[in-house]
């Protein structure tokens, strides 16, 4: 739960940090977009039914840490830009606690056959 | 002992239980009740929109070319949507997740696109129009919330219409819910051989 909350925050931060640390395009259209998105997938994974969503931040969190270099960010935006990236990739592979279950998940529409339906 | 019945097989909880069903439709109506609000404000007919942080920003987000693309401004299609989730959560009894399907994936397909399109809607305030709206955002918060908690009745919908597959059990008749097409309990299953 904890790594879901850092990571909404995180999110936040993005929305806010060109305001705050007054900084322009393409950082901060940038920032404007993917911090409103790895908040939603954050947001979504809290719910233990659909927690491996959290990956969705890892490439998230990867393409912030390489943007300041293929896109020219001012220093600041770049220091911003590459802290929240590491941080949503590493929010991203903190499961946190599954204590339900649902009857084999998502995965289990996609296998052939329930080996325990076929047993008998 | 009625709970343990309705819980789809390998579940801990009944995704299709009141208490997990409730929260959803008493939020996805307070989502109601802030896009009819803003949706009077772009209707005109109150003049005014309540705005605590960002001064024009609600103002300049809700008149945007962008809100009114469609014949409708945006916050009359969020209202409509919140309705939508909110009737199509309460609809339905504790089994719904197996009796009414269609119901439930009536319900998840209503939640989906709602939270997609408020994100959407969240990067282009200030990207397309330099500012953000507070009544706006609350929504958006309201419309991605409600995805994780709706969303684990569509797998157990799903999973069941899988079952009725396996079992060669019309899936068209278990999606409306007909009576025939339940499939065999697990232990009747292995008893009888079902299922080949």
């Amino acid at each position: 739960m904890w790594a879901r909350v850092a990571s909404i925050a995180v999110g936040i931060w993005l929305m806010a940090a060109p305001a705050v640390l007054a900084y322009g395009d393409p950082a901060a259209t940038n920032d404007r977009i993917f911090g409103p998105t790895a908040a939603a997938f954050a947001v979504i994974a809290m719910s233990q039914v659909v927690r491996a969503l959290r990956w969705a931040n890892l490439p998230i969190g990867a393409w912030l840490v390489v943007a300041p270099f293929l896109i020219g960010y001012e220093t600041t935006a770049a220091v911003s830009s590459m802290a929240s990236g590491i941080a949503l990739a590493a929010l991203a592979a903190v499961r946190g606690q599954v204590s339900d279950s649902f009857g084999g998940g998502w995965i289990s529409l996609l296998r052939a056959n329930d080996g325990n339906r076929k047993s008998a | 002992m009625a709970s343990e019945q309705q819980r789809p097989p390998g579940w801990t909880n009944n995704p299709s239980a009141w208490n997990q069903r409730l929260p959803i439709v008493a939020v996805a109506l307070a989502g109601f009740g802030i896009a009819t609000y803003l949706s009077l404000f772009q209707l005109e007919v109150i003049a005014a929109v309540w705005e605590p942080f960002f001064g024009n920003g609600s103002r300049r987000v809700l008149t945007s070319s962008l809100s009114t693309v469609l014949p409708v401004p945006d916050a009359v299609l969020g209202a409509f949507g919140y309705l939508l989730d909110a009737v199509t959560g309460a609809i339905g009894g504790k089994d719904r997740w197996r009796r009414m399907p269609w119901i439930v994936i009536v319900f998840g397909i209503a939640v989906g696109p709602l939270g997609f399109i408020s994100v959407l809607l969240v990067i282009a305030q200030p990207v397309l129009f330099g500012s953000f709206c507070t009544l706006c955002l609350a929504s958006a918060v309201i419309s991605v919330a409600i995805i994780g908690p709706a969303v684990d009745e569509s797998l157990a919908s799903l999973q069941h219409l899988k079952r009725v597959k396996q079992d060669g059990v019309s899936v068209w008749r278990a999606f409306w819910g007909l009576r025939m097409a339940q499939p065999q309990p697990a232990f009747e299953r292995v008893s009888s051989g079902a299922g080949r």
